[in-house]
Parts: C-alpha cells; structure tokens; sequence
C-alpha cells in the first residue's frame, strides 16, 4: 500500500510549482491555470486524508467536489473579466490593469 | 530533422517536438518502473502513482514555464488528468470521473476560448519581470516546508475506507444539502457576473442615437 507521506509530497511539489507560476508570470491566464493547479494540490490532500485517514472517506471527497465546483465558477467569472481587461487595455497581461496602483 | 520529416505543414513543430520529448523522457521511467515491478521492487499501485506523479509534475512544470500559452494549456490538461488517476489510486472514482469531465473538458475548453478572445501571443520568460528570482525563492521554500512537514508528521492508524459509488449521491444530498445549495446559487452568480463582464458594451449604440436625435 502506498504512504500517505507520498501523496503529501506530489500535492506539495505541485502546490509550489503553481505558486511559483502565479508569482512569476505576466499573462492572466497562465496565472489563472497556475491557481488551477494549486487547487488540484489542494483536493490531493483532501481526498488523500479522507481516504487514509478518516475511517469514512466521505467527508474530504465532498470537499474536494465543491473545490472542483468553485474552480469551475472561478474560471468562468475570471475569463469574463480578462475579456474586458483585454477590450478596455488590449493586452492581457495583469502589470497593464494598475488603476488602483498608487 | 523535423523538416525532413514528411508531415503536413500546419502540424505544429513545437507540439511535435514536445510530445517526442515527452515520450523519451517517459518511456526510460515507465521502463525502470516495469523492471522494478518485476523484480518485486514495488507494487502495482506504487508503478501507477509513480507514473502520475511523473506525469503530474512535468506537466505542471511544463505550464509554468513553457513562453507559449496554448502549449502551457495542453500541459495544463496532462497535469489534472494525471491528478485525476491519483484519485483514481485513492479509490475516488467519482471525483477522478468529475475531474476530467470538468478539469479536462470543461476548464480547459474555456481557458483555449480565452486564448482565442485575446492576443495569445508569447509570453517570453525573460521578460517576465524582476519578481522571477523572488518567485522561485518562495516557490522552492514553501514546496520544501509542505515536503518536511508531510515527511514528519505522525498521522494516526491508516484505514484505506472506501466509500461506494452508489451511496455518494444519495448521502451527498443528504448529509451536505445546504452546501449543495449554496454552491448552487453561487455557480448562478458567477454565469451571470461572467455574462455582465464579458458582453459587448453598448455605448456605441447611445452614442449613435445621441447623435441621431
């Protein structure tokens, strides 16, 4: 059988490298599919526990159900407003949206 | 080489290029894997974790850093699809099931349409600004504290439960009914949040009617 360390591994690993593409890139879509990732870290853990540790296995998968659903929203309300980003300023990088930048 | 190659022209090098590399990088692993399957090294479900697991972080590396943003999508689908066989290994065929559905069909489809809508043009990691050093500093440090914490920790007895496909609907709606809802109203607010941003705006059509009266 498979640890449970290994599982909280590849979710940390994983969770670093979206991190890391959030913080790093300029395009609000690459950020958008870094959180993407960072969220899928996130439901490794939770199903990984549920499983391994809970007794029930019920609990951790409903959360990571409703992590995929907010995601789902997310991206739909995260694209809509790259498109205005992109129509008002022509570019979808985030560096070009700092009206609110003092 | 590749031009040599008889392939038709609209093929993409890149994507050529990457899936050849892909399977060089791969196949060694997939082939060590089976050997040590063989010889008893390690168990079946141990060569399919480390198979996503290999898959899972070259392909999340590859959204990261890769300067085009539609090969960084393609990536982006091999990394939750291999996060969707890790679920598969912890015997949640139903999240695996609602993973690719909405991760592999969904997500990513709408993201490519968002590609489409704006200038998906090149995002060179050199001129990703001064923060990249920062980044991976913080990168690397959080990814190393997950890593020794998961290692350190001493979690309790391992049960391995397993919850059948059948009851998760039934106890879903049962046992987390006002979540349900409420995830519900939210999902609404965002389809009509998305509606209201990215429509046309209709300024022009007042302007033009200023002008005509």
């Amino acid at each position: 059988m498979i640890p449970l360390e290994n599982f909280l591994i590849l979710s940390g690993i994983l969770f670093a490298i979206g991190l890391f593409g959030v913080m790093a890139r300029r395009s609000a879509i690459l950020i958008l599919m870094s959180v993407e990732l960072m969220l899928a870290a996130v439901s490794i853990n939770f199903v990984a526990f549920a499983t391994y540790l809970d007794g029930d296995a019920f609990n951790g998968m409903v959360f990571a159900l409703f992590v995929i659903t907010v995601a789902a929203a997310e991206v739909g309300l995260a694209l809509g407003i790259v498109l205005r980003l992109f129509r008002e300023r022509r570019t979808a990088y985030v560096d070009a949206a700092d009206t609110l930048k003092w | 080489m590749l031009d040599r190659l008889p392939l038709p022209a609209q093929f993409d090098r890149i994507i050529i290029a990457g899936g050849t590399a892909a399977g060089l990088v791969l196949t060694p692993i997939l082939l060590v894997l089976v050997a040590l399957l063989i010889g008893d090294q390690i168990s079946g479900p141990e060569l399919v974790f480390w198979m996503a697991f290999t898959v899972i972080v070259i392909g999340a590396l590859a959204t990261v850093l890769l300067p085009n943003i539609v090969h960084a999508a393609l990536s982006l689908i091999a990394a939750l699809l291999g996060v969707a066989g890790i679920y598969v290994l912890l015997a949640a065929e139903f999240i695996a099931l609602v993973q690719v559905l909405v991760y592999g069909g969904g997500v990513v489809l709408l993201i490519i349409f968002g590609l489409m809508m704006t200038n998906a043009q090149d995002d060179p990691i050199v001129t990703d600004g001064s923060q990249k050093p920062f980044a991976l500093l913080v990168a690397l440090l959080l990814g190393s504290v997950f890593v020794a914490a998961g290692l350190d920790a001493q979690w309790g007895a391992e049960t391995a439960a397993v919850i059948p496909f059948r009851d998760f609907g039934a106890r879903l709606f049962r046992d987390f009914m006002v979540p349900v809802i409420i995830v519900g109203v939210l999902l609404d607010i965002a389809l009509s949040g998305a509606i209201v941003n990215a429509r046309q705006p209709l300024q022009r059509d007042e302007k033009s009617e200023g002008s005509g009266s």
